[in-house]
């Protein structure tokens, strides 16, 4: 095969290679591509040298650019907290019922804490924080455990019925019904009598579901109904119900509650977020 | 059978494929060197006078002043990219009436069929930029080099000292007059006098000099090196605009029905009784034209109008003692006739038939005059060309300069709270389109029992707010609107938003109200 | 050049070609890959890090089953976007039980590496009940079957044996106690004593807030939560791990 055969035609070499009598030209590669084909090979060499890349005995070579994925990223978080001017650590250093009075503060805050809430919160309070049956609309002016800033910094801290928080936001309401503790025409009765105090379809006030309110509820909802924050027992009297506020809705809570969990958020996002994230709730409209 | 009508013998025919090596021509076509001489007439007056006018606006109007007041550019035609605003003497535009610029360049697209149906190709021989610059890079080279004879002889001469100064002067100027185009471009973007400084003094942002280099590179290129092939190659203008002209539409015409036969030797034809037209077939229309084409050979797609060759002629006519206008602006229905008329019935044109007997022109010839211009054709597009710029100037002149826009919460919808009202939140821009301070104050129109509040004022709801707009910007607020549901009669309720400012404007926007279904 | 020109041999016998081919990928192959089997520092150093409990590896069985992998990857990669979503970047040492790993790169749904303890038991529930119920915007299926299944675990024995077999630290005695310790981790109130001495940090709860059964919603929530909780971030020392 080493006879240099020239083709009349074109004068390139042939390769010597025919099949039913078609012969390969060997034409030459253009230079351009030769030199740019030599150049990505040098490249590499060079590339492996900058980057890492040669495995050894027992790591591989760090390349002499020291190229990190997890150091750049490191870099990258620096100078985003750069970036933010140390307003971070200013939110960290002021109390939080303070933040609100600090316009840019709570600017940055408010903006920190809506995309901590699309990342921990929405689950289960929406993305738009209206909350759904048993997950508390937070747009709205009622709040369980309290809607001022520092409520809510707390309640965001320890959660509410958190495992892992000791302070976590804490109560039970007994299952007057499952238990036993009253029967099914004094559940009736007393569901009427709650279900009068906001005017759902169906109350009724009696003397018999006054004193049995008195005697069962009155200690953590109030005397009125009210409500008392500091032990999370809801208003009675309002508009806004976490379970639906119909008369069979309060019967079935009556007779088995249900209670919603909050994660206690302090320990897994640090007080900052926490702060930032309350300042955002706080500013949904409903803050006291 | 079949080998009976074989013909016996194999017939050759003369034929080559169409597409045969020897028959292809090359893809490339040299550029041909054309030496434009100086003309002088009417057209080349008036062409000097355009060239004035639109260098002068193109030169001079970044450095007009306007005065807006303390908040607001003085620059009379700003194109402010940074904030986003149009200035323009009087009129801001700001973005989003965008529709402004969009109906300003469907008046220029309509004003083009308009005027390429009346008077032809007058876009390119007269206002376009590329002829305006070739034009003006044709007066450097003159003054250079000197007119058309000379150019040649420069050009055909061995290099020498003389030809090396001729021709680096002509090139330098050439880049000085494009450092110029690109320099006057920038200041439109920018306060032109304050912005010359940073040029100056390098100062200015990287992208200004890029500009400038770039419009350098461009006007040098194309108004010195290409010019010609610009129109011919690279502009989609001409091959549009030819598909807009009709038969009623001026355009420059050689007039081959009195010109033609043409001779050089006009006292041996007529001795020798032969017919003979006015053309003395000297070229003085070729030579002056900037596109190097013979306006005998009829329109075409290379010839932009530009009527220098009509001022040539006439000058030649005039100093033979003949009538003007053998090359003239006509159209193809009269250049139609007339031949007609000239055309014996064997097909030859014959002079004679369209002069009487004093030489004079017979009645029956058709002389183009400016009626042609009004035709049920121009004059709907002229109608259309109107009532567009009026609708425009309509809206312009009642627009106001307060406007409100607002964007309902998608999440939550509304958002009961526990008396049992209803609160919905809104975005709400509100834009003060003036460089001026104002108050105005926002008031619901048709929502029952509603009130308004400042989202991040707590627990306050007032029938109306009175806010305070600085000059020239966006009030971005976030507010809430509380109504009672027992009030309203659907789940979703339109209103109206208003705000009206404290000398008398006012601006509004529709908006719904949402709360729960009733029960 | 006598050996250059012998290219005509394996250009005319494509069952050579295609060994020699072979060949060339593989030593590409053994460059990239073989190293990381070898290295010491591939798998960081942690603290936290242990087998999954047999109910865990049950929940991830069902994982795999439903093939949630199929929109869901477990690898936070070390990018500030992802890391500001969804938490500390995932180490090597967290997959290091896995066979196999469900790192994946197709994000339909978010990514759950570290998913686990973010939201409650009940969350799980509702939201594979019916997840559209809690995300409206939501594509994922519902898996509320899950809740009425009850879980098969006659073969978890064997299950952490095979894992055992294949590298994880299981213990004699964690094989024998398997199914012991999955009832004890569904269940409130259960002697969970064996589960923790053997699994550290295992939380056991009624995870599907149905104690009457051990159903595979129990397992899949048990599996869910543990995710991305294990190692201990205040000893991980980050620069030593820097690549």
């Amino acid at each position: 095969m080493s006879t240099h055969e020239i083709d009349d035609l074109t004068g390139t070499q042939t390769t010597g290679h025919e099949w039913d009598g078609i012969k390969e030209l060997n034409t030459p590669l253009p230079r351009w591509w030769l030199w740019t084909f030599y150049g990505c090979i040098l490249f590499s060499i060079g590339y492996t040298i900058a980057y890492p890349a040669w495995p050894l005995i027992s790591s591989a070579t760090t390349g002499v650019l020291g190229f990190s994925t997890r150091a750049n990223l490191d870099a990258d978080l620096a100078a985003a907290k750069a970036a933010q001017g140390g307003l971070l650590e200013q939110v960290a250093a002021t109390p939080i019922e303070e933040i609100p009075a600090n316009a840019d503060l709570a600017r940055f805050a408010t903006a920190g804490g809506k995309s901590l809430f699309k990342v921990y919160c929405s689950q289960c309070h929406g993305t738009g924080a209206a909350g759904s049956v048993g997950y508390p609309n937070l747009n709205d002016d009622e709040w369980i455990w309290g809607g001022s800033i520092d409520q809510i910094h707390t309640t965001i801290t320890h959660g509410a019925r958190s495992d892992a928080d000791p302070d976590t936001r804490y109560n039970i309401m007994p299952n007057f019904g499952a238990d036993q503790v009253l029967d099914s025409a004094q559940i009736d009765t007393v569901a009427k009598q709650v279900a009068s105090l906001s005017g759902i379809e169906g109350g009724a006030a009696s003397d018999e579901g006054a004193t049995i309110f008195a005697e069962n509820c009155a200690a953590c909802h109030g005397e009125a109904g009210e409500g008392m924050a500091d032990l999370g027992g809801p208003s009675l009297t309002d508009q806004v119900w976490l379970y639906q506020g119909s008369l069979e809705a309060i019967k079935a809570q009556i007779n088995q509650a249900r209670h919603g969990v909050m994660p206690a958020w302090g320990a897994r996002l640090g007080d900052t977020a926490v702060k930032q994230l309350a300042v955002y709730v706080h500013s949904l409209g409903g803050g006291q | 059978m079949l080998a009976d009508q074989q013909p016996d013998t194999h017939e050759s025919y003369d034929v080559e494929a169409v597409n045969s090596p020897k028959r292809r021509q090359p893809l490339y076509a040299a550029r041909k060197k054309i030496f434009p001489k100086r003309a002088s007439g009417t057209f080349r007056k008036f062409k000097w006078l355009v060239m004035l006018i639109t260098l002068g606006i193109y030169y001079i109007t970044p450095w007009l002043r306007w005065d807006r007041g303390p908040y607001a550019s003085d620059q009379a035609v700003l194109i402010d990219l940074e904030h986003r605003r149009f200035f323009f003497f009087f009129i801001e535009i700001w973005p989003q009436e965008f529709y402004y610029v969009a109906g300003m360049l469907v008046m220029a697209g309509i004003g083009l069929f308009l005027v390429t149906s009346t008077v032809g190709r007058a876009w390119c021989g007269y206002a376009c930029p590329q002829t305006v610059w070739v034009d003006l890079f044709l007066v450097v080279e003159r003054a250079i080099e000197g007119d058309r004879n000379a150019r040649i002889k420069l050009d055909a001469a061995p290099w020498s000292l003389d030809k090396i100064w001729k021709r680096v002067s002509k090139h330098a100027i050439w880049v000085l007059i494009g450092v110029a185009t690109g320099g006057a471009w920038i200041f439109y973007f920018a306060d032109a006098p304050a912005l010359l400084q940073d040029v100056v003094t390098l100062q200015a942002p990287l992208v200004a000099y890029v500009t400038i280099a770039l419009l350098t590179a461009t006007t040098y290129v194309f108004g010195g090196l290409m010019r010609e092939q610009v129109c011919i190659y690279m502009c989609p203008w001409p091959r549009i605009q030819g598909a807009m002209l009709d038969e009623n539409s001026l355009t420059v015409t050689y007039n081959g029905w009195r010109g033609e036969p043409r001779t050089r030797h006009a006292k041996k034809a007529i001795a020798e009784g032969k017919p003979v037209g006015d053309c003395v077939d000297c070229n003085a229309c070729v030579v002056v034209c900037p596109m190097g084409i013979d306006i005998r050979d009829g329109q075409q797609l290379a010839c932009i109008t530009c009527a220098l060759c009509i001022d040539a002629c006439d000058d030649v006519m005039t100093r033979l003692g003949k009538e003007k206008s053998l090359i003239s602006y006509t159209t193809l229905n009269d250049y139609n006739r007339n031949m007609a008329l000239a055309t014996t019935p064997e097909g030859t044109i014959e002079p004679s038939r369209v002069r009487d007997a004093a030489g004079k022109f017979i009645d029956k010839i058709r002389h183009t005059t400016w009626r042609s211009i009004v035709r049920p054709r121009t004059v709907l597009y002229f109608i259309g060309w109107a009532a567009i710029g009026l609708a425009m100037l309509t809206v312009l002149s009642l627009r106001s300069p307060l406007d409100i826009n607002v964007l309902h919460d998608r999440n939550p919808l509304y958002v009961l709270l526990k008396d049992g009202t209803v609160r919905n939140g809104y975005e709400v821009k509100i834009l003060n389109m003036t460089p001026e301070p104002r108050t105005v104050t926002l008031h619901l129109d048709g929502l029952p029992g509603g009130t308004l509040s400042m989202a991040d004022s707590k627990g306050t709801s007032e029938p109306d707010l009175t806010l305070e707009l600085e000059p020239d910007k966006v009030l971005p607020l976030r507010l809430y609107v509380h109504a009672d549901p027992a009030g309203l009669t659907a789940r979703q309720t339109g209103f109206t938003m208003v705000i009206d400012s404290t000398d008398g404007i006012r601006a509004a926007t529709r908006a719904n109200f949402e709360a729960p279904e009733k029960k | 050049m006598s050996l250059l020109e012998k290219h005509g041999v394996i250009e005319r016998n494509a069952s050579l070609l295609l060994v020699l081919s072979l060949l060339v990928v593989t030593v590409g192959g053994i460059v990239e890959i073989a190293p990381l089997f070898y290295f010491q520092n591939t798998i960081e150093k942690v603290d936290g890090m242990r087998p999954y409990t047999p109910l865990e590896l049950a929940g991830r069985n069902i994982y795999l089953r439903e093939g949630c992998y199929v929109c869901h990857s477990q690898m936070i990669r070390p990018f500030r976007d992802e890391v500001e979503r969804y938490g500390h970047y995932s180490l090597a040492a967290e997959s290091m039980y896995d066979h196999p790993f469900q790192w994946g790169s197709k994000r339909t749904g978010p990514d759950l590496a570290r998913v686990g303890g973010r939201y409650s038991d009940v969350w799980h529930v509702e939201h594979l009940t019916n997840p559209q119920a809690l995300v409206p915007e939501s594509i994922m299926p519902r898996y509320g079957f899950l809740s009425q299944a009850e879980l098969d675990y006659r073969n978890i024995a064997a299950d952490l044996k095979v894992n055992a077999i294949l590298g994880v630290p299981y213990s004699e005695e964690a094989i024998a106690n398997a199914a012991a310790d999955l009832v004890a981790q569904a269940t409130v109130d259960g002697d969970t004593s064996g589960l923790a001495s053997r699994y550290a940090n295992a939380r056991a709860a009624d995870f599907d807030g149905n104690p009457a059964k051990v159903t595979e919603m129990d397992a899949v929530v048990a599996y869910l939560q543990m995710l991305g909780t294990l190692v201990d971030f205040t000893t991980y020392d980050a620069k030593a791990n820097y690549r």
